[in-house]
């Protein structure tokens, strides 16, 4: 209920990964204050973007859901762009012959001056390549990305605070939300093929009680994933594929914890037939109490060193996990057995194996 | 020692198979860290003698000349290929999705498309943009919802729509197969180390460059056209008069009166006679009595004479199916500037490089200059054979995305469909023309949708610490083991190094990429790894309470956990199945490694952890499980 709750309050924050649009990672030479970044990135007209920290003091996190710059930011950036050339060559001719939304073509009068120009636009944070490989070329085609406009920006206004470049994404809307799709239907079709594949070895109350418990699991780590959003300092809550790889990891491992607790409960009725199912069930969960115990300790051990040591791309799918073993640990004892005691109960049919 | 000895041959055969595989990896790291250390003197020397370098220009110099021993030295080049792959997370490059444009192919196959046509096509664009059903099936709905038969742009009027769209479809995905082909052949010539190329879904196209940083060219080379056109070139007779026109009307344009046009036969200063002659002035005929129509534009001068060219009323005065083209290479004047010659060409192309099926680059032995010889199929030569055939004293120009290499004058009908590019400065150039022409050109345009570039030295952190995390992880849940169940935790361990030597054996064996989310899955099989020897450990415990010597609860113990570890991780199986089958890039990575984790794991659990109880059982040793 919790995690229904607080998902519908809070909404999840999708990573671009399904939303689409452009990150960038940077890391300064030096310590750097994220609101001088946030105060740097304000002006140069993209609108809304978000900085975060990524790692350590050093990593600052770009995002946008813009995927190419707004045609109102061209011609500011053309200007910067022309008056960098002009700096690295002064005086040298500036020949536009070629301009689309996404770059730039310049030519210069000879290969020298336009091998210059590639290489400081490109110190500056631009995107360059020479037109051809030719090593008479004298045309430098600039690309205008919305990462690049960032980058320029921000080393003009950090010059004392080199930083270089650790990733850089962009992803389409369409790619997306297919993502989003296909996300989702591997989470369902997992569920199905685990109730097919529990009904079959077990009973079919069994699959279902192992399938509620699942859902249990994956709500309360998503709502989780909701409700600290923002709130916890140092780790990112988005939803990126990762965390959706974590889900499924999640899935697995909980689903692993309920079936040894039923093949437990299995062994027993068919000892203690007279039992009744409650004390079976009860006589299960106390001999696997301790393995499950263990088990979940030693998977947290090293949960907890990927969620510290793992770095900054995997903190997210660990926490993601420790979360998961938490609650798949105590609902394979507390919400799969209780499910099956309870409809065993209700249908009053004995349950044989 | 008999009872176990088949076991015994089957661990160590496969620890030493895993060992043999992961060889090649250690081996290639040496040569890494071997190659690193000679290079450092070239990069002093470097910096010594060309002090004007750059510091990218460098680095860039260094990577490439490192890049060109590890895959040139054979025994270098043999560890590279058999180490464990490591995923862009982890080396850095770049990431791309790509998706085959196949509307402007439809575009192109349609015959007289007409407004009506193009409407439809571009709202069947516009909806292919949110599904993935092909264009070819939206186009056609779209139209049988307005009641336009396909034949009336595709195909012939005797065949119903369904043939059409089927043998629509065909070539649709027909152009993704070859838009692939082609982009791995840009990609091989262009010489990535280990580049990863797939097909993905119905007209998309997966491309992994490891190392590419620079993205802007690697853009270029995997969108670049190369579009190859033979094309005539207009005679004299034909040319001179349109150049002349053109000349006039430019005159008249820039406002100068007829009085002072017609006063041409005497000597004018250039001043005069750029004013009197615009065209001319700037496109200097290589052949002043007008015998050939070629000019020779100052490289400076383009622009101009490009803009002069768009101008209403010149574009009046020349016919629709002629243009322009120049040749690829200037020459240089004996004022030192460089002029490129200028060709008047039929704006439809005889025959498109379609046809050529390969090309060599050679040194002509008679002028001993660079020439690419092509090859075409038979359809090709066929055409050629009639085209050059009803030809003969006229030149053909070669142009390669719209610009000339070469306009040779045709001899004689050429009946075996070879032909030959000359005018190329180098042989260097020759080769880059000879990979673009077997490479051909991308059948239709293709766009990037994602991409995702990783910098090095992220990649360089994200290995540091992965190893970190896996150390730390199997130091903590060994030492939990031997503290908890003692000589039998011990036992544990050991399992636990060949599962995580067997990971990495078979990830090298299978060629697998190793990412980072792969290492996290490593890292998370040691927690979850020992599950099945604690399943075990604590039946047996359980088995020795109820007064079983211990070789019958050991027995005991691990038939009765058969069953519960067997289930478990089937279902755990099974989900990496399905992430392996609906993730893309790392997280097949990670759902790879979870399944090689679970086999491995078992077959440490219940085989080799097993043998080593047996072996101490026959020994007399005692079992102590904590």
């Amino acid at each position: 209920m919790f995690g229904l709750i607080s998902i519908l309050v809070r909404g999840l924050q999708f990573g671009i990964d399904f939303k689409g649009g452009t990150e960038v990672a940077l890391e300064f030479s030096n310590p750097i204050d994220i609101a001088e970044v946030r105060n740097a990135v304000e002006n140069i007209g993209l609108g809304n973007v978000e900085v975060k920290t990524f790692g350590g003091s050093l990593g600052i996190l770009l995002r946008t859901e813009l995927q190419q710059l707004p045609p109102e930011v061209i011609p500011t950036v053309k200007d910067k762009i022309e008056s960098l050339i002009q700096k690295a060559a002064p005086g040298v001719e500036i020949k536009l012959i070629d301009s689309t939304h996404t770059a730039l073509t310049y030519d210069f009068p000879d290969a020298q001056s336009a091998n210059l120009i590639y290489d400081k636009l490109f110190e500056a944070g631009f995107q360059t390549a020479k037109a051809s490989v030719e090593p008479e070329n004298t045309a430098v085609v600039v690309r205008l990305g919305i990462a690049d406009w960032i980058k320029e920006n921000l080393s003009e206004h950090f010059a004392d605070n080199p930083f270089s470049v650790l990733k850089e994404d962009k992803v389409g809307p369409k790619i997306g939300q297919e993502l989003k799709t296909d996300a989702i239907i591997a989470v369902m079709l997992s569920l199905v093929v685990i109730l097919i594949y529990l009904g079959f070895r077990f009973k079919f109350v069994f699959a279902l009680g192992a399938v509620i418990a699942l859902f249990h699991d994956v709500l309360i780590t998503l709502g989780l994933f909701a409700a600290l959003y923002g709130i916890l300092p140092g780790i990112n809550l988005e939803i990126t594929i990762s965390v959706v790889a974590a889900f499924l990891t999640l899935v697995g491992y909980s689903i692993n914890d309920t079936v040894i607790v039923f093949d437990r409960v299995r062994e027993e009725i068919k000892i203690h037939k007279s039992l009744p199912i409650i004390d079976n069930i009860n006589r299960a969960i106390n001999k696997t109490l301790s393995r499950t115990l263990i088990t979940v300790f030693t998977t947290l051990l090293t949960t907890l060193v990927l969620l510290i040591f793992g770095g900054e791309v995997l903190r997210g799918f660990a926490f993601a996990l420790l979360i998961g073993m938490i609650t798949g640990t105590y609902s394979s004892i507390f919400i799969a057995s209780a499910f099956v005691l309870e409809a065993v109960n209700r249908s009053d049919k004995k349950i044989e194996f | 020692m008999k009872e176990i000895r088949f076991r015994l041959f089957l661990v160590i055969g496969a620890f030493a198979l895993s060992l043999y595989l992961l060889y090649p990896t250690y081996q290639d790291y040496k040569n890494n860290v071997d190659v690193s250390e000679t290079l450092v003197h070239l990069e002093d020397s470097l910096k010594e003698s060309s002090p004007n370098l750059t510091p990218t220009e460098i680095r860039e110099l260094i990577t490439a000349k490192k890049d060109s021993i590890l895959a040139n030295t054979p025994e270098y080049r043999s560890a590279r290929e058999k180490r464990i792959k490591l995923g862009l997370d982890l080396q850095g490059g770049m990431y791309l999705v790509m998706e085959v444009n196949t509307a402007k192919l439809l575009e192109r196959l349609a015959k007289d498309p007409d407004e009506q046509f193009f409407e439809i096509l571009k709202q069947a664009e516009a909806e292919s943009q949110l599904s993935d059903e092909n264009v070819v099936t939206i186009l056609a709905r779209l139209m049988q919802e307005k009641n336009i038969r396909l034949s009336r742009y595709f195909g012939s009027i005797r065949e119903d729509d369904a043939q059409i769209i089927a043998r629509l479809q065909e070539q649709e995905s027909d152009a993704v197969t070859r838009a692939i082909e082609i982009i791995r052949n840009r990609v091989d010539q262009y010489g990535v180390s280990e580049p990863n190329i797939q097909k993905q879904g119905s007209r998309r196209i997966v491309i992994e460059l490891p190392g590419v940083a620079r993205e802007e060219e690697a853009k270029r080379l995997l969108q670049g056209r190369a579009l190859l056109e033979f094309k005539l070139v207009k005679d004299a007779d034909f040319a001179i008069p349109i150049m002349n026109r053109i000349d006039e009307v430019l005159a008249k344009s820039i406002g100068i009166d007829s009085a002072q046009v017609a006063d041409t036969t005497q000597q004018l200063t250039e001043e005069e006679f750029a004013k009197q002659h615009p065209f001319f002035a700037i496109a200097r005929l290589a052949d002043p009595q007008g015998r050939i129509p070629d000019a020779y534009v100052k490289e400076s001068d383009k622009p101009k004479l490009n803009a002069y060219l768009q101008r209403e009323e010149v574009k009046k005065v020349m016919p629709d199916n002629v243009e322009f083209l120049f040749d690829a290479k200037p020459i240089v004047g004996d004022d030192g500037e460089k002029y490129y010659r200028m060709y008047m060409v039929n704006k439809t192309p005889e025959l498109t490089g379609g046809v050529i099926v390969d090309a060599q680059a050679n040194i002509d032995p008679t002028t001993s200059a660079p020439v690419v010889s092509m090859q075409m199929n038979a359809e090709g030569a066929r055409e050629w054979a009639r085209i050059t055939g009803s030809n003969i004293g006229k030149r053909c120009a070669i142009v390669l995305d719209g610009v000339v290499y070469s306009a040779p004058v045709i001899q004689s009908k050429i009946p075996s469909g070879n032909s030959q590019i000359s005018g190329i400065p180098n042989l260097d150039e020759a080769k880059l023309l000879e990979i673009v022409l077997k490479a051909g050109a991308l059948p239709a345009p293709v766009e990037i949708i994602e991409q995702r570039t990783v910098g090095p030295s992220l990649g360089q952190d994200s290995i540091r610490q992965g190893f970190n995390s896996l150390w730390l992880g199997y130091t903590l849940v060994a030492i939990f083991m031997i503290f908890y169940y003692r000589r039998a935790g011990t036992l544990a361990d050991i399992g636990l190094i060949v599962t995580v030597l067997l990971i990495l054996g078979v990830l090298a064996g299978f060629q697998a990429t190793l990412t980072l989310p792969g290492i996290a899955g490593i890292v998370l099989t040691m927690g979850m790894a020992v599950d099945a020897n604690v399943i075990i450990y604590e039946r047996i415990r359980e088995e020795l309470n109820t007064g079983k010597t211990a070789r019958a609860a050991v027995d005991a113990g691990y038939r009765n956990s058969f069953s519960a570890i067997i289930d478990s991780n089937i279902t755990t199986f099974f989900t990496g199945i399905i992430l392996y089958q609906f993730g893309s890039g790392p997280i097949q990575g990670f759902a790879l490694t979870l399944m090689i984790g679970i086999l491995t794991s078992l077959f440490s659990a219940l085989i080799v952890v097993r043998m080593m109880f047996d072996y101490m059982l026959n020994k007399g040793q005692k079992i102590n499980i904590g």
